[in-house]
């Protein structure tokens, strides 16, 4: 990971508040075999409600951090406050175009949510049920056959969750493994892979809307380029900014899902029994497993001095709501630490609360579901491979690699 | 019983749809239709743990 000369401490953060966690640096946070840095993040509720985190962004800026639920869903529901408004993909470029709508505020927000929201709603995606099954039957089916050993996220998570996504855009998959590489750089590359990679994006995105311009067929960047927003046509720099974040947007969380689950399952063997006798139960674990394992960081500006909880927020800081946080928190979840795959009540932010509310969100849990279940049919009972260790990170957005799943 | 609606906080997460898709009504961008609901006496438990599981308590259980 990259280091950073460190920002000086802004002036009107009492040095009392000041914490030394980061989502970046803290232990359990690098690149650690056999790690579990959502455990290890919720070491942030033996502390205040807020503090101030020196280095807590990809660039090495401080945020304010909201550690508890109640103060996270405060912050998220009030856009007006905190925007979400701030450029990062493209100011990275020396550009200002935001993505959307992940970067718009209301009431511009809503009008784009408003235009995508049915395409991705709970009805549209029972729909696609049948074709995330089929998928996931036959990567499982073809990992079955081929041994008794496999590389869960090179053989299943990605190209699953990249197949099932690029079948949405309307793209076909003989590029997937260019699509994954271009995704990783942007998400967890260096200072000289990520603007790369964002530009390989962009010229991908901006090339395929001026192709469906010219030949609309029936996907999702012929619906974008054909939509109207206020009574008029997305410019080109609107769908860009749609296309781009829907494209990275999906491409590695599902994938990342499906690995810390299947990684929490190989380690927990009752737990496996327990959903293999009764696949009944998957739907209410999948929500327990997002909870416990989410991985996103999101982070608001605020837009006006306000003092929060005690914390002097001032205009223009960084106020960061990290997933992994406020579902560990023990005032909204009782025995946070436990993993239990029956619990109720379980009303998790893996997916934001707020206007951002994941757009993908209903698909995700399907695509989860659907993954598990399938697997559990067709593996037998499974452990981490012995003399391998997956190797879990945080960050921006929390990931596991090198899981190697065995069940001869 | 009767669920209050507070259509300004739902986001669409359809938690409480999955729960009890015959309680809670969804449009088509997926967000919860406007108006508060009344549950039947049989339903009162399902609406109860609907109402509980949305995460960004748009749903008041009232009485
Ligand atoms: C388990 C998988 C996923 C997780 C944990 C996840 C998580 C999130 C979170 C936390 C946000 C809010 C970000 C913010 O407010 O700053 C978000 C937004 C978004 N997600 Fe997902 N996501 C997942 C899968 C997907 C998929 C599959 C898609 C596309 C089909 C998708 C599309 C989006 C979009 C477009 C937004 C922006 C929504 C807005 O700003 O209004 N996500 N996601
Ligand atoms: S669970 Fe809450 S936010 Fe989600 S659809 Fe129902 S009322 Fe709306």
């Amino acid at each position: 990971m990259e280091t950073f000369a460190a920002r000086p401490i802004p002036a009107h953060v009492p040095p009392d508040m000041v914490g030394d966690f980061s989502l970046f640096s803290s232990p359990g946070m690098q690149p650690t075999p056999n790690g579990d840095p959502q455990a290890a993040a919720a070491v942030v509720h033996q502390g205040p409600r807020i503090f101030y985190s020196p280095v807590n962004t990809r660039d090495g800026r401080g945020t304010w951090v909201i550690t508890r639920a109640q103060d996270q869903r405060k912050v998220l529901q009030d856009p007006e406050t905190f925007s979400s408004h701030r450029s990062i993909f493209a100011s990275a470029l020396g550009e200002s175009w935001p993505m959307i709508p992940l970067e718009l505020d209301p009431p511009d927000h809503g009008k784009f949510r408003s235009l995508l929201n049915p395409l991705l709603s709970p009805k549209r995606v029972m729909a696609l049920e049948s074709a995330v099954r089929e998928r996931a039957i036959f990567l499982i089916d073809r990992i079955a056959a081929a041994g008794t050993s496999c590389h869960v996220m090179e053989d299943f998570a990605f190209p699953f969750a990249v197949n099932i996504f690029l079948r949405f855009l309307g793209l076909s998959d003989d590029r997937l493994d260019e699509f994954v590489r271009w995704a990783n750089a942007l998400l967890h590359g260096d200072n000289v892979q990520r603007p790369a990679a964002a530009r390989t994006i962009i010229g991908f995105i901006d090339e395929l809307s001026a192709e469906r311009r010219r030949r609309p067929v029936d996907d999702f960047m012929s619906f974008l380029v054909q939509s109207k927003i206020d009574d008029r046509p997305l410019t080109d720099m609107e769908i860009r900014g749609t296309g781009v974040l829907l494209f990275i947007a999906g491409l590695d969380t599902v994938a990342a899902a499906i690995g810390f689950d299947l990684n929490y399952l190989a380690r927990h063997m009752d737990d496996q029994q327990l959903l293999r006798s009764d696949p009944s139960r998957i739907v209410l674990a999948a929500e327990e497993l997002l909870r416990a394992y989410p991985t996103v960081q999101m982070i608001r500006v605020a837009t006006r001095d306000i003092d929060f909880e005690g914390a002097p927020i001032r205009r223009g800081d960084y106020v960061s709501c990290a997933t992994m946080i406020a579902n560990r928190d023990p005032l909204e979840f009782p025995h946070p630490e436990r993993i239990d795959l029956a619990r109720e009540d379980n009303r998790h932010t893996a997916f934001a609360y707020g206007p951002h509310r994941c757009l993908g969100s209903h698909l995700a849990r399907r695509e989860i579901v659907v993954g598990l279940e399938e697997w559990l049919k067709r593996i037998p009972p499974f452990r981490i491979k012995q003399g391998t260790a997956p190797v879990t990170f945080g960050g921006h957005v929390f990931g596991i690699e090198n899981l190697v799943l065995d069940w001869s | 019983m009767k669920i209050i609606v507070h259509n300004d906080k739902c986001q669409g997460h359809a938690r409480c749809w999955a729960m009890a898709p015959n309680i809670f009504e969804l449009d088509d961008e997926g967000y919860i239709k406007p108006g508060d609901i009344d549950v039947a006496e049989a339903d009162e438990k399902l609406a109860w743990k609907g109402a509980k599981s949305c995460p960004e308590r748009a749903l008041e259980i009232g009485k």
